[in-house]
């Protein structure tokens, strides 16, 4: 079953595909596995609600950014002009 | 906290970018992803301000150790492993997520041999899956532990390779199958009662 959802998933070996090309058609428990494991698979990527960051957290996020840009901005002005006052 | 505190691997390598080249990175590679991060983040921690706080949590810290990015690399992994890690370090303990079921515990129950899988999870139809609606599968997902919960939200709902899943989570490939064989047994478990109470007959 491993090998199975590792082709579905897309990430079984060279090995793997060809194991299960091979036997998939006279192996009816794998077939039930397969299709099974698919309909999973199609369900929780169709029919579970993918959740949007909201406009605020995004918001959010970008002034925190921008302030932090604000204060390395400072810093640097600060540094400048303790160097302009003190070493020229 | 430093990021390899965060199980980021600092190498000597990194890239040291500039002020306005770290604002680029972090516009273009890395707020493209904020929906999915919000996704992974509320259902890992199945509460919307807890989900918040923690997306917050992660841009930070993505800018703050940017120079840990290599350019052009994958900014949604390293970001989901960042995600990742700030959950189970700051987060996991103060959840709101009900009691958990020990992993340990369940890796056991589940560690059976494939002919025992196969008895213990055939009987969920097909057509029953496909009747359910979203809210159904959802809550069978939430009712996963977050371990399980997370394999199967990386693969099946982020489309992530189990390459991919084994960096972020830092854990071997077979790990990664492992786990994702067991929680989806657990899943099958638990669409099946669902399933049962909708009226469906079990096969067995």
């Amino acid at each position: 079953m491993k090998m199975i959802q590792a082709v579905l998933d897309g990430s079984a070996t060279p090995e793997e595909l060809e194991h299960f090309k091979d036997n998939i058609e006279v192996c009816k428990p794998c077939i039930e596995g397969y299709e099974l494991e698919k309909s999973i698979k199609e369900s929780l990527q169709t029919k579970v609600e993918k959740k949007c960051c909201p406009k605020q957290t995004f918001e959010a996020i970008k002034l925190k950014i921008g302030i932090a840009s604000l204060l390395v901005l400072g810093l640097l002005i600060k540094i400048k002009v303790i160097k302009d006052l003190f070493f020229c | 906290m430093d990021l390899e505190e965060e199980g980021e691997l600092i190498e000597d390598t990194r890239p040291r970018y500039s002020e306005s080249e770290k604002y680029k990175i972090f516009d273009k590679e890395f707020m493209p992803h904020i929906d999915s991060m919000y996704n992974f983040a509320f259902r890992l921690t199945n509460d919307e301000d807890d989900a918040n706080d923690l997306l917050q949590d992660t841009y930070m810290k993505a800018f703050r150790f940017i120079n840990s990015f290599q350019e052009g690399t994958n900014a949604k992994a390293w970001l989901f492993r960042i995600l990742k890690n700030s959950f189970i370090n700051d987060y996991r303990k103060k959840s709101k997520e009900p009691s958990k079921v020990d992993y340990q515990e369940v890796e056991t129950v589940y560690n059976s041999t494939e002919d025992a899988e196969y008895e213990s999870t055939t009987d969920l139809r097909i057509e029953a899956v496909q009747d359910m609606i979203g809210d159904e599968v959802a809550m069978a997902l939430n009712g996963l532990p977050v371990d399980f919960r997370t394999v199967i939200i990386l693969c099946d709902i982020e489309g992530f390779t189990y390459e991919e899943m084994a960096k972020i989570l830092d854990i071997p490939i077979g790990t990664v199958r492992s786990r994702l064989h067991r929680a989806r047994n657990l899943l099958k478990e638990k669409l099946r009662s669902y399933a049962k109470s909708m009226g469906y007959k079990e096969l067995r």
